[in-house]
C-alpha cells in the first residue's frame, strides 16, 4: 500500500508492527478492561496527529471532563489545550445518544467542527453502549450506521470500547468487531504476580502486520511504547548479509587463548564460556572488553549479575581501569536487574543499545540467569535467545555469552538444560580439575565452527593484577603439568603412565 | 473569621464584581461546568442534570452568558441537543479562571455562595452585551 495512504500513528512501536501506519479511513477498535491504556492510545493517536503530522483531529468523551484529560495529558508532555487553541484538536464532551445523532445527520455540528479544522483523525472514548445491546442485529445495525458517519468525512477514527477476555475470547464486542476495519486489543496480564500489558493487533483491513501479542508500556513523559514480540520474524537486510565477513578474527587478549582459537573468534559468531561460579568467566569477560578497548573497537557489556561499581572493582583487580575506557566511550556497561524482565522490552533495550553504540563486541554475563528469569522449559526463552543470536550476527558482533554451569567438578553436558548448543558457534568449557589435595583450573575449547580444534583440556590460572592467562601444555618441573593426567573432565582424573606422558621423553625427563 | 479567610472573601467579593452574570449558585456551578467542559454538545435537560438544576434554571443563565459574551452556541434544527463554547477571549474569562481556583475547594465555593445574594444583578435583558446565536438550519 502506498505510503501516502497510511496513517501513521505516531506512538512509538506501533507503526513498526503495523508497517508504516493503517489505511487512511480505517476505523480503528481499541478494546480492553479498564485500565489497559484504551484512552491514552486514542488521545495519544490524535495527538501525535496534531503535532506531528500536520492532521488535525477531534476527541469525543462521554465520562471524563476535558479538563482532567488536558492534566494528565500533561504528565505525558502533551499540551492538548495549546493545540486547542491553535485550532489543531477539538475536545468536545458529550453523551452517547447525542453523538448517535449527530453521526446520523449531514448537517451535525460536530462533524461541522471537525470540518472546520480540517480534522482528519477522531478518538472516540466509550464506544460500547453507544451502540446498545450485544451482538443483536440492532447493535450491528448502529454500529454501523456509526461507521458510516465517520466514513463520510474520511476520518480515521479510534474507537475505544470496554471489552473483557476469557481464554483469549473477547466477550460483547463481537458486532462491532467484525464491522470495524482494525481490531487492536490491549491486555493486561498477570505474570507471576507481576502484571504485563500486551497489545495485539487481531486485523486490519487492506494491509499485513506483525501478529501475535506484543509488550507495551505507558511511559511518563512520552506515552505508549510498543516493544515488537521478540519472536516476531527480523526483516532481513540485504545490505548487511552482502557485508558479512567470514574471515575476520576478533582476539580475546586472553594470553594462551588466542593460539587454541588460531587467532580468536570469529567476526559474528556466538560463544559460551560455561562454568561453576569462580572459574574466571567474568574475568575472562573483562579481557576480551580490554582488548577490544586497545585495539579501538567498542565493547559493550550487559551484566545481570553484577551491579556496574562491582564489575568496575573486579577490573581493577586485574589492571583493567575499566571506568577510563568507559569515559573515552571505547566500552560501555550496563547492569540490568533480572527480577521480572519483560523480554520484549529487555531485547529492545539491546537492540536499541546495540544500534545506538555500535559494538564490535559484546558480553552478556549471564545466560543462566536469563535461563532463571525466563524459564528454560518454555519457549520464551529459547525464541529470547535465537533472537539475541540473530541480531549479534546481523550487526556483526563477536557475542560472549557467560554461562553458569552447576556441576562442580566435571560437566555432564555442554550447556546443560539449556540445549541449544547447535545455535552456538563455539563452546569453552571451564573447569575445575582436582588433583591430589588442590583445585586447578582447566579450559577446553569443546567446539569451534568453521575451526578445527584439538580439544584438548588446558590448564589455566588466574593472577592478581594481570587477569586470566593459559598454560603452556608443559610446566616446570615443581608442578605436573595437566599432560600428565587423564579423565580431566570426567571427574575423575588419573596419572597417565610415565611413557605416555605428554612433554616426558622416554627415559622420564621432562621435555621444556 | 482569620486573616486568610476574610483576605480570600475580599477576593472572592472583588471577583465576583467583575463577572456580575454570576447572579446565584446555578450561574457559578454552569459556569465551572462549562470552564471544565470548554466544548460540549448537550440538551438543556442533559446539562441540568449534570449540574444538577433545573432547566429554565439552566435556560437563563445559559442566555445570561451569551449575552455577557461568556458562551457560544451552535445548533442543528434536526435535534434538541447544542453545541456550547466557551469564549476564550470572553471579557470576564481572566477573573473567572481566578475565581475558578478560589471556589474550587469545598469552603471557597461556600465563600462564594454566601457572597451570592438575591437580586445582585438584574435579568439578562438589561445586560448591554452582544447577544450572539447561531442557527444552523
Amino acid at each position: 500500500m502506498p505510503q501516502a495512504d497510511l496513517v501513521r500513528t505516531g506512538i512509538a512501536g506501533l507503526d513498526e508492527i503495523l508497517p508504516g501506519g493503517i489505511p487512511r479511513g480505517n476505523v480503528i477498535l481499541v478494546e480492553g478492561t479498564i485500565g489497559a491504556g484504551k484512552t491514552t492510545l486514542g488521545v495519544e493517536f490524535v495527538y501525535r496527529g496534531a503535532s506531528q503530522f500536520d492532521e488535525p483531529g477531534i476527541i469525543v468523551l462521554f465520562e471524563v471532563s476535558p479538563h482532567k484529560l488536558f492534566r494528565d495529558a500533561l504528565g505525558f508532555g502533551w499540551d492538548l489545550e495549546k493545540l486547542e487553541k491553535q485550532d489543531r484538536l477539538k475536545i468536545v464532551f458529550t453523551t452517547r445518544d447525542v453523538l448517535r445523532q449527530e453521526l446520523q445527520q449531514a448537517d451535525s455540528v460536530l462533524l461541522g467542527e471537525a470540518s472546520k479544522i480540517g480534522a482528519r483523525r477522531i478518538f472516540i472514548d466509550g464506544v460500547a453502549r453507544l451502540v446498545g445491546g450485544n451482538g443483536t442485529p440492532e447493535t450491528r445495525s448502529a454500529f454501523h450506521v456509526l461507521t458510516e458517519g465517520l466514513q463520510r468525512e474520511n476520518l480515521t477514527a479510534v474507537l475505544a470500547v470496554e471489552a473483557s477476555f476469557n481464554d483469549g475470547n473477547v466477550n460483547g464486542t463481537f458486532a462491532e468487531e467484525s464491522i470495524a476495519d482494525t481490531v487492536i486489543r490491549l491486555k493486561m496480564e498477570d505474570t507471576q504476580r507481576a502484571i504485563s500489558r500486551s497489545i495485539e493487533v487481531v486485523k486490519s483491513r487492506g494491509q499485513d502486520f506483525q501478529m501475535g501479542r506484543h509488550t507495551f508500556r505507558i511511559v511518563d513523559g512520552q506515552g505508549v511504547q510498543v516493544y515488537r514480540r521478540v519472536q516476531a520474524p527480523r526483516k532481513a537486510s540485504r545490505d548487511r548479509a552482502a557485508a558479512f565477513d567470514p574471515d575476520t578474527r576478533v582476539p580475546t587478549g586472553i594470553p594462551g587463548l588466542d593460539e587454541l582459537l588460531n587467532g580468536g573468534y570469529f567476526l559474528g559468531s556466538t560463544t559460551v564460556v560455561a562454568g561453576i561460579s569462580g572459574v574466571g568467566k567474568s574475568v575472562m569477560a573483562l579481557q576480551y572488553l580490554s582488548e577490544s578497548a586497545r585495539r579501538g573497537e567498542r565493547g559493550l557489556m550487559l551484566s545481570l549479575d553484577e551491579q556496574v561499581p562491582q564489575i568496575l572493582r573486579n577490573a581493577a583487580s586485574i589492571g583493567i581501569q575499566l571506568e577510563e575506557l568507559i569515559k573515552n566511550g571505547l566500552v560501555h556497561v550496563e547492569y540490568e536487574p533480572p527480577q521480572e524482565i519483560e523480554v520484549d522490552v529487555h531485547f529492545h533495550h539491546i537492540e536499541r543499545l546495540v544500534h545506538e553504540f555500535k559494538p564490535k563486541r559484546v558480553v552478556i554475563d549471564s545466560l543462566s540467569t536469563y535461563g532463571s528469569t525466563l524459564g528454560t522449559g518454555g519457549r520464551i526463552f529459547r525464541d529470547f535467545f535465537h533472537a539475541l543470536v540473530a541480531l549479534m550476527k546481523e550487526e556483526q558482533i563477536a557475542a560472549v555469552y557467560n554461562h553458569e554451569n552447576p556441576e562442580m567438578l566435571g560437566m555432564a553436558s555442554m550447556m546443560g538444560e539449556f540445549a541449544m548448543s547447535s545455535l552456538v558457534d563455539n563452546i569453552l568449557l571451564m573447569n575445575w580439575v582436582e588433583i591430589a589435595d588442590s583445585f586447578r583450573l582447566g579450559l577446553t575449547v569443546a567446539k569451534m565452527r568453521a575451526n578445527p580444534v584439538n580439544r584438548v583440556t588446558h590448564e589455566c590460572e588466574i593472577v592478581n593484577g594481570q587477569g586470566l592467562r593459559v598454560l603452556p601444555r608443559t610446566l616446570p618441573a615443581a608442578k605436573r603439568p595437566f599432560s600428565s593426567y587423564a579423565g580431566l573432565v570426567s571427574r575423575a582424573p588419573t596419572r597417565r603412565p610415565r611413557e605416555r606422558e605428554e612433554g616426558v621423553s622416554a627415559d622420564g625427563d621432562r621435555m621444556e | 473569621m482569620n486573616d486568610t479567610s476574610r483576605r480570600n472573601k475580599k477576593d472572592l467579593q472583588r471577583l465576583l464584581a467583575c463577572i456580575p452574570v454570576i447572579t446565584g449558585p446555578c450561574e457559578l456551578d454552569l459556569l465551572v461546568f462549562f470552564y471544565r467542559h470548554p466544548r460540549s454538545i448537550l440538551t438543556n435537560e442533559q446539562l441540568a442534570a449534570l449540574v444538577g438544576y433545573d432547566t429554565k434554571q439552566i435556560a437563563h443563565a445559559i442566555e445570561a452568558f451569551i449575552g455577557a459574551g461568556l458562551l457560544e452556541r451552535t445548533q442543528t434544527s434536526m435535534h434538541a441537543a447544542r453545541m456550547y463554547v466557551l469564549v476564550p477571549e470572553g471579557p470576564q474569562l481572566g477573573g473567572f479562571k481566578t475565581l475558578l481556583d478560589l471556589a474550587s475547594t469545598r469552603q471557597g465555593r461556600h465563600d462564594t455562595l454566601e457572597l451570592l445574594t438575591p437580586g445582585r444583578a438584574g435579568p439578562p435583558s438589561e445586560i448591554n452585551a452582544k447577544r450572539r446565536l447561531r442557527v444552523v438550519a
